[in-house]
């Protein structure tokens, strides 16, 4: 989860690495503090400390961290030379360490050779069954390979042994999204919103699903999330606000005919068409037209 | 910096220039056999005075106050981390290769 003064900092530090101000260790620090994928930055600056034998010293025991890491980027990058040279530094200096082995069993994979990966994984499991990443990195395998409904099931038994993994649901979501089963993921986003209640932006993607899924039923409480997704950013999400303009607008075509007791006052959309016109002007204001000519349209 | 912690070092001194007086004033009072209310009024301005001086340099000298709302333009939550425990690597960077040649030297 990134606030926004961490991604301030974050740009600022790149900005500053980039142009050679020096700072690279802060840069890749905070890289791996927030888990960013910013691969080529970090193999570009990761080399440019490693290569520097004086830098190198300075670092003391913190050096095996950043070959690690240098070697996910560098396996990310498709520069297995890299990532198999920190491997073997790795490997000198810890010889029996699980941790080693994962790095290779994801060379491994990242090279394309997913039988031997898969040996490699499970001669680490049978060492330690309980092991959460190296099961993670099956699912990974599984979905590499495009077999997603292996995938899925690999993810499923994992999720009955670790069920408060926050990030393995997120993945379950996202790969049911993918394949449009909306109920299953809508499951796994309410796992997500009870174990973090506060972050905004599963509350956002809930409604997004919720939405798709259509029926009177969903597209209120659709609602009542994008409007919970307002509150928790301030009024900033601009998709959140949309949300609420779509939701309102295909509610009341739904219930064009039954007139039911009308609870639904009008007032949230027009706050909402408020916000985001005044959004528009201070950020975009040449696609002002756009947008109400687009929210006219809604408020039939 | 430099002015909240000097006036937090006088403020202190003012409260512990009360407190001799208070004690003196009750040594007094023991002497001349009468009983002990509560501290004299200039006592009681000086321990108010002192009071303030220290909340001040308090406040003042430790910097800026954070945000706690999660929802101000500070605290509030625009991305989620990359979800690194499920990354793969079979994307479409094979195709690009990376300009410079890189090395590890040693």
């Amino acid at each position: 989860m990134i606030s926004k003064t961490e991604e301030s900092q974050l740009n600022r530090l790149e900005n500053q690495v980039d142009n050679g101000g020096g700072g690279a260790w802060e840069y890749l620090c905070l890289v791996r503090k927030l888990k960013v994928r910013r691969s080529e930055k970090v193999l570009k600056h990761g080399l440019s400390i490693l290569n520097d034998a004086k830098q190198r010293s300075a670092l003391g025991p913190e050096e095996w961290t950043l070959y690690e890491q240098l070697a996910l980027a560098a396996m990310d990058c498709h520069c297995p030379d890299v990532a198999k040279d920190c491997i073997k530094v790795l490997q000198k200096k810890f010889p029996e360490s699980k941790r080693v082995g994962r790095l290779e069993g994801m060379l491994l994979e990242a090279k394309g050779s997913w039988a031997e990966a898969e040996k490699a994984y499970s001669s680490l499991l049978e060492d330690n069954p309980l092991d959460q990443v190296i099961h993670k990195r099956r699912v990974a395998m599984a979905k590499a390979q495009g077999n997603v409904s292996g995938a899925i099931e690999w993810l499923n038994k994992y999720l009955e042994i670790f069920m408060a993994d926050h990030d393995a649901w997120r993945e379950l979501a996202e790969i049911y999204v993918s394949l449009q089963m909306y109920k299953q993921a809508a499951f796994c986003y309410e796992e997500l919103i009870l174990s973090q209640p506060t972050v905004p932006l599963f509350h956002l993607a809930y409604a997004d699903v919720l939405y798709t899924l259509s029926g009177l039923e969903n597209l209120q409480t659709a609602k009542k999330y994008y409007a919970s997704t307002i509150d928790l950013t301030g009024g900033r999400n601009t998709r959140a606000l949309l949300g609420i303009c779509l939701c309102t607008s295909a509610i009341a075509q739904l219930s064009k005919g039954r007139n039911k007791e009308d609870k639904e006052s009008p007032e949230l959309q027009s706050l909402a068409a408020t916000a985001l016109e005044k959004d528009y002007k201070q950020r975009a204001s040449d696609k002002l037209s756009l947008l109400t000519s687009a929210l006219r349209s809604l408020k039939i | 910096m430099g002015l909240g912690f000097m006036i937090g070092v006088f403020g202190v001194l003012i409260l512990s220039h009360a407190a001799y007086s208070t004690i003196q004033y009750r040594g007094l009072l023991k002497i001349m056999e009468e009983e002990f209310s509560g501290p004299p009024m200039n006592v009681v301005l000086e321990l108010l005075l002192g009071f303030f001086f220290c909340i001040w340099a308090a406040l003042t000298v430790p910097g800026n106050f954070l945000s706690i709302h999660p929802e101000s333009e500070e605290n509030r939550i625009v991305s989620l981390s990359a979800n690194l425990d499920f990354m793969i690597f079979n994307h479409r960077a094979k195709v690009f290769p990376l300009e410079i040649d890189m090395k590890l030297k040693h």
